[in-house]
């Protein structure tokens, strides 16, 4: 047995809290585009990262490229990721779903290939920075409501900005599914030859589901921007995708609550690895993360499909 | 035919030369011929644009990609047509099949083809772990597609980052020389190239013989086909699906040490790295097809290689992802794929 | 096109591979009738239900709904022109409430497109409402309202075929195509489901097309009978007439001998 030496005076300070709290926050919105795409449409979007990407990349090249404000930035760069969506959706969405799934792997490739490639537009591997100044300034602006005691957390305004964005997201999405158009898609999802014996366009339902997720996806990507300052191409691979897909399992196809809950406690479980003293170089105890997050995923789906908050019945995976 | 014992029955030399002819023109028509075909007309075209010299030079540079992608692309159509699986942790096992080979190569000091074919073994073995403790199960419970796939990018993080954990990620080296190169008909190729060349070509020939040709090839072959069709044969489905693992993750895990031979090293992500483009293989040639994905592979590696005259080569990674989305516009179903259950 | 006929195959053709399901099949159903499609397994029925309702792609000939050519037109966009159909095997959306099953099918919600949500919540809310009396009214004509509010998957298999009919009928549709609807129901089930097939006839003028097998259920309720085999029609008109037609016992016996 490895002696396991943890840091528990890491773990209680607050600025652990926040920093997980930011990055939960941040993969829940990133998830909620899961949960519509997979939970409640029924396709199977792999390419979730890209769209991040386009947000954060998009949002960073126009604000230190082209010189716009960031207030005006965040709904262009949304518009590219749904655009995005759209075009990847066009000549995939007629196809099975897994073929789909391939398609998005390829277009969330394509466009971090580009990033890392097109050095003059996105820094490549040297990164962008540069683009959150007015954000600074905002943050600044709501460090200075809090009280005295919070004064030293500069993480803390973006906390509550994720999690407030987060919480307004999750309640649109919950009302949207309960309207019919939220109604249409879930018969889709159940079967979609029934929906389009009812007369629904399913193929326009699914460029939706897309185009929403990819705006969902650009907002976690904008958030991750000004958590990181810096925007890496690595920050954009696919494996990001499939954490959220871990997230997505772990809280229950169907259920926008269960995503916050399980990035929650996700990203704690995760963040938390740091402060266990193994005698481990640092990138190996990131590569344990990542082990530990594939072996959840394995037996999440093997053996407990409806995660936390899914319900048994109507959250099996099934197609 | 040949082999009837009474002269005046065995058919005239006209009558064999238009059996010789007849069966060269059905090879024509088949994937490899169809591949030869594009090869040599795209070829051609390009010779008058930018001279001979080059668009060979590159053409064996793309023959070296294409063989290794043509032996990864098989072993994901072979699984996916007969267990209907699209395997995310597929790259994975050429990862792993080259840091195998690593480590009876370097830390164990054993001759490369030593480790090659101990990589093969042990990639095979993995496989057939994979299907026994994983996939056998969930197909006994009735497991959606869904959830088959978020197993295999389960699997895919466990097998990446355990490799990553075990080799850190640092790039490694097999004890192989990269640096020499000879010289055939005035183009240059690495020696450890052209031998990645030889040998996965020669496996190529021999997958092909076996799946042709033997009785357990056909098997796999029908049982991809349609299992359900293949089991009221009485062909023992689970024998086969052993086999059809056994094969595919021996091809990758070889694919994995050729690709490292030839780009003269190995890092955990290799793998990933090369499953994009081993997807576009196997849906150009046609998911479910074999002799399709071969053709894919080979075709695949010599238009990224040859992309590089029009393109900056930086990007030419980049024209396996285009193809793939060009194809899955235009003709989802490949160029030898069936038409049947694309949507 | 015959006057009255709210439905025109032409001569279409369907094939798979190289065999032809459908070879050439015409026939009309005139509006307001009750018209059976019966012919022995294999005949090519069901095929032409998919190429009808816009699930399959004719290879050959037309199919013309209320004057209109629908041959090629998206299987919802036929739905929504009136053309409904049931399927061979009940398709219930299972982990939706029978009450969502119903209202899922209503035909002009706006509700169900985004920008009208948003913009006249309002006109959407006032539309639900509706579609959601009607649905428990239909629900409460085929003895389902007791169970509007549990998922569809707890259904029997009897109620998911009322469920199935009376889904259908939500989306208002002038012409039903039904693909077996007595397969595995009961006499009194089934007995149900032919009133309520002949009270939408007599008092909307509903027109339906079933594909049927059970010969009792084609003699005593169809006005007309359309008989195919091999992918062909070889008889149609009164179903006593074509109960008797030679040819159509040749296909019966040549298909249980052959």
């Amino acid at each position: 047995m490895i002696p396991l030496a943890v840091s528990l005076d890491a773990l209680s300070t607050a600025d652990f809290w926040i920093g997980v709290g930011v990055l939960a926050g941040t993969y829940a919105i990133f998830t909620l585009g899961l949960q519509l795409n997979v939970g409640f449409t029924g396709i199977i979007n792999f390419g979730q990262a890209g769209f991040m990407a386009i947000g954060a990349y998009a949002m960073g090249i126009l604000v230190v490229e082209a010189g716009w404000s960031m207030w005006l930035a965040l709904p262009a760069a949304i518009a590219i990721a749904m655009l995005a969506g759209v075009l990847i959706g066009l000549p995939s969405l007629r196809l099975r779903a897994d073929y789909f799934a391939i398609a998005t792997i390829a277009l969330a490739e394509i466009i971090r290939y580009t990033a890392q490639n097109a050095r003059g537009l996105t820094g490549g591997n040297q990164g962008l920075l540069g683009f959150d100044d007015q954000w600074l300034d905002v943050s600044d602006t709501i460090l200075g409501w809090l009280p005295e005691a919070w004064q030293g957390q500069f993480l803390l305004p973006l906390l509550i900005v994720v999690w407030l964005t987060a919480l307004v997201l999750t309640g649109l999405l919950i009302a949207l599914q309960r309207s019919p158009w939220g109604r249409v898609l879930r018969a889709i999802r159940e079967d979609q030859d029934a929906a389009r014996a009812l007369g629904k366009n399913v193929f326009a339902y699914k460029l939706q589901s897309i185009a929403l997720a990819a705006a969902l996806g650009a907002i976690a990507g904008w958030f991750l921007a000004l958590n990181l300052s810096f925007l890496h191409p690595t920050s954009f691979e696919p494996q990001f995708t499939f954490i959220g897909f871990t997230i997505l399992v772990l809280g229950g196809l169907g259920s926008y609550v269960g995503v916050m809950v399980a990035s929650l406690l996700l990203w704690a479980l995760l963040e938390a690895t740091r402060f266990i003293d193994l005698p481990l170089a640092a990138e190996k105890v990131a590569a344990l993360r990542f082990v530990i997050v594939g072996v959840a995923l394995i037996l999440l789906v093997a053996f407990r499909p409806q995660g936390l908050l899914g319900k048994r019945q109507e959250m099996v995976l099934h197609d | 035919m040949s082999g009837t014992a009474d002269p005046a029955l065995r058919p005239g030399r006209t009558a064999r030369r238009g059996w010789a002819a007849g069966r060269l023109a059905a090879a024509a028509r088949g994937p490899l011929g169809v591949t030869l075909g594009i090869v040599v007309a795209v070829g051609l075209a390009l010779t008058v644009a930018y001279g001979l010299h080059d668009v060979a030079q590159r053409g064996v540079n793309g023959l070296v990609t294409g063989t290794y992608f043509a032996l990864g692309a098989v072993g994901l159509t072979l699984v996916y047509g007969t267990l209907k699986l699209v395997n995310f942790a597929h790259g994975d096992l050429l990862t792993f099949g080259a840091y195998i080979a690593f480590l009876v190569n370097v830390t164990w000091g054993l001759p490369v083809v030593a480790a090659a074919l101990l990589a093969v073994v042990a990639t095979a073995l993995l496989g057939v772990l994979s299907e026994r403790a994983m996939w056998r199960p969930m197909r006994a419970r009735g497991a959606g597609l869904l959830q088959l796939m978020l197993m295999t990018l389960g699997l895919a993080f466990v097998i990446r980052y355990g490799i990553q954990l075990a080799w850190g990620t640092q790039p490694r080296r097999l004890d192989v020389d990269v640096t020499a190169s000879v010289s055939v008909l005035g183009l240059r190729i690495g020696r450890t190239e052209l031998i990645v060349v030889l040998v996965g070509m020669a496996t190529l020939v021999a997958v092909s013989a076996m799946l042709r040709a033997t009785s357990l090839g056909r098997q796999m072959r029908a049982l991809a086909d349609s299992m359900a069709l293949a089991e009221v044969t009485g062909i023992d489905s689970d024998r086969v699906v052993v086999a059809t693992w056994l094969f595919a993750a021996g091809l990758a895990g070889l694919a994995g040490v050729l690709y490292t031979a030839a780009i003269g090293s190995m890092t955990p992500n290799l793998g990933f790295f090369l499953l994009l483009s081993l997807f576009s293989a196997v849906i150009l040639g046609g998911i479910g097809n074999a002799y399709g994905a071969l053709a894919g592979g080979l075709l695949l590696g010599i238009a990224q290689e040859w992309s590089t005259l029009v393109i900056d080569p930086r990007w030419k990674v980049a024209v396996g992802f285009a193809i793939l989305v060009i194809v899955l516009i235009m003709r989802p179903q490949g160029l030898f794929g069936r038409k049947e259950r694309i949507a | 096109m015959t006057d009255g006929a709210i439905l025109a195959v032409r001569d279409v053709v369907k094939r798979f591979g190289g065999v032809a399901a459908v070879d050439g099949a015409s026939f009309d159903v005139r509006r307001g009738s009750i018209t059976a499609l019966i012919g022995p397994n294999g005949a090519g029925k069901t095929t032409l239900f998919n190429v009808v309702t816009g699930f399959a792609h004719a290879d050959g000939g037309d199919v013309v709904y209320e004057g209109r050519s629908i041959r090629g037109r998206p299987a919802h966009a036929i739905a929504r022109r009136g053309l409904v159909r049931t399927f061979q095997i009940t398709k219930a959306l299972a982990a939706m409430p029978v009450l969502d099953n119903m209202t899922v099918a209503a035909p002009r919600q706006p509700g169900e497109h985004l920008p009208l949500l948003v913009a006249r919540p309002l006109a959407a809310r006032r539309r639900e409402r509706e579609v959601r009396a009607r649905a428990r009214e239909l629900l409460a004509r085929f003895g389902l309202e007791g169970k509007a509010d549990e998922y569809a998957g707890t259904l029997s298999g009897g109620q998911r075929k009322l469920l199935e009919l009376a889904r259908a009928l939500m989306a208002e549709p002038r012409l039903v195509l039904l693909d077996e609807p007595m397969a595995g129901v009961n006499l009194t089930l089934g007995a149900t489901l032919l009133a309520h097939v002949h009270a939408l006839r007599d008092e909307q003028g509903t027109t339906f097309l079933l594909i049927e097998h059970d010969m009792e259920v084609v003699m005593g309720h169809s006005d007309r009978v359309v008989c195919m085999a091999q992918g062909r029609v070889i008889a149609d008109g009164a179903p006593e007439a074509v109960r008797t037609d030679p040819r159509v016992i040749d296909a019966y016996l040549g298909a249980v001998a052959g």
